[in-house]
């Protein structure tokens, strides 16, 4: 669904940090939603993290430059990175042009799905405040 | 929020120490300046990529990755560094990185304008002087912290900054050299004169308590603090961070300040190989200089070539090589113009 202009597919889960989990059994595809990345703009670097790795819920596991800004990305659910997108490391602008598909970031083995109850769906109330609040935060900027 | 006035410090301190006040759970501006020289790269900068790690061993200049971002600097005790560690939280910060930088950099910029140098913002990162950088400023995110570093460049060692970098040769270090020279400027080149320092660390100062309210001055690193830096020092200083592998890149490319880059590419055509070495300002090329193992004829149309590049914007680059190539008869058996644009855009 749109908000604010913005694609939010409705399959999806999102957290408050503008990132998105598709999730296919116990294996969660996170990325940057396109919302995200109008606010990140172009991204110019990706940091790939190493695969086996374990990640919590919120804790940051993973980095991105743009705008000599180095800018962290939290996991979206614990577990066991499965994958990664190797591809970023050499065009990280699939992360803007590609935000829902060939930009994503990681594959992550959940270890908990009751953790997804902490994220929203686009169709939610919360989601649509929170953008709608977001998009008038950052209005200077998605102009 | 604290004010650390720290003065010169170990260059391993002007560094770590802002990247271990975030992990003690504070915020700060820290105002300080390295003790020796060293060379600072970017978090996703290579090191074997940026810099010239043989020669920097040899002259006992250090290396050091720092966690937010931008490119390799040569820092020396003639730069006063200003480091502001503030939650992500608080209410001063704005939303966006570059109303982040554009509202935070106002203090370095108030501290240079009442020396008489007339400094702006320029987006992303940058505040210019009279169309030249004067300070050069990254940022990065720490816990539930920003970071924003930069500098107030007193006097600046060009020769030496040119030097440190890898280059492919020597003709695109003095191209960097000049490049660098042309594009950032100083302290003491904007006017003539180089105020003590004390005073320009009070007029730092000064100018962020202007910005960020008053704050409590401390001259000395706690123990508390000084006890997570030297922690950090464990990882920070080690070869297992400084030599972290980033993605390789095909040529060789030198961001002087926003919009303004050197690059050099290399491309094999059928017909042989061809190198460019490029200053691009604002996306139209400045200068450029052509050479490789492929034939052109006549010979001397070659330089007028390169003076018929400059002042045409990258995008453009194909159509003026196509049309200079039938204007002047130019023949360069296995390489086309499309060939030459592939190393000049």
């Amino acid at each position: 669904m749109q908000i604010s202009g913005y694609e939010f597919p409705d399959d999806l889960y999102y957290d408050k940090l503008h990132s998105w989990a598709r999730v296919e059994g116990d294996v969660v595809t996170q990325g940057m939603s396109k919302f995200g990345q109008a606010i990140a703009q172009e991204i110019v670097f990706v940091e790939a993290p190493r695969t086996g790795r374990e990640v919590e819920q919120g804790q940051t596991f993973m980095s991105m430059e743009s705008g000599k800004w180095v800018g962290r990305v939290a996991a979206l659910v614990s577990g066991k990175i499965a994958e990664v997108n190797e591809e970023l490391e050499w065009e990280p602008t699939l992360v803007n042009d590609s935000s829902y598909e060939d930009g994503w970031l990681v594959k992550i083995e959940m270890s908990d799905p009751a953790e997804l109850d902490n994220l929203m769906k686009a169709d939610s109330p919360e989601m649509k405040a929170f953008i709608e609040e977001e998009a008038e935060k950052y209005k200077d900027i998605l102009g | 929020m604290k004010l650390y006035r720290l003065g010169t410090v170990p260059w391993q301190d002007s560094q770590l120490l802002y990247h271990s006040l975030p992990r003690v759970g504070r915020e700060g501006v820290i105002l300080c300046s390295p003790a020796t020289t060293y060379v600072c790269i970017g978090y996703f900068q290579d090191v074997e990529q940026e810099v010239d790690v043989e020669f920097c061993r040899k002259n006992d200049i250090p290396v050091f990755r720092r966690e937010v971002g931008g490119g390799a600097t040569y820092l020396d005790g003639e730069q006063l560094f200003f480091q502001l560690i503030i939650r992500r939280d608080n209410p001063l910060v704005p939303a966006g990185k570059i109303a982040f930088y554009r509202k935070f950099l106002q203090a370095p910029i108030e501290a240079y304008r009442a020396l008489g140098i007339p400094a702006q913002y320029r987006e992303v990162n940058d505040i210019v002087a009279n169309q030249r950088k004067v300070s050069g400023c990254g940022a990065g995110e720490i816990g539930d912290y920003y970071v924003l570093v930069g500098n107030l460049i007193v006097d600046f060692n060009y020769e030496m900054m040119a030097r440190v970098l890898k280059v492919p040769d020597e003709k695109f270090r003095d191209k960097i050299y000049k490049t660098i020279y042309e594009n950032l400027s100083t302290v003491k080149r904007e006017i003539k004169q180089v105020p003590p320092k004390e005073e320009l660390w009070s007029l730092m100062a000064d100018k962020f308590v202007e910005m960020l309210g008053p704050m409590e001055v401390e001259t000395m690193v706690d123990e508390e603090w000084r006890a997570k830096t030297d922690e950090l020092a464990v990882q920070f200083l080690s070869d297992e961070w400084l030599y972290q592998k980033r993605r390789p890149r095909a040529g060789r490319e030198i961001t002087i300040r926003a919009g303004v880059q050197v690059r050099q590419k290399v491309y094999k055509a059928p017909g042989g190989l061809i190198r460019a070495t490029t200053e691009v300002q604002d996306g139209v090329i400045a200068a450029v200089s052509l050479s490789g193992d492929f034939f052109f004829f006549p010979e001397e149309k070659l330089a007028d070539l390169e003076t018929v590049l400059v002042g045409v914007s990258e995008a453009d680059v194909e159509a003026t090589l196509a049309s200079f190539y039938e204007e002047h008869g130019v023949e360069s058996p296995g390489v086309a113009p499309a060939d030459f644009a592939q190393v000049l855009a």
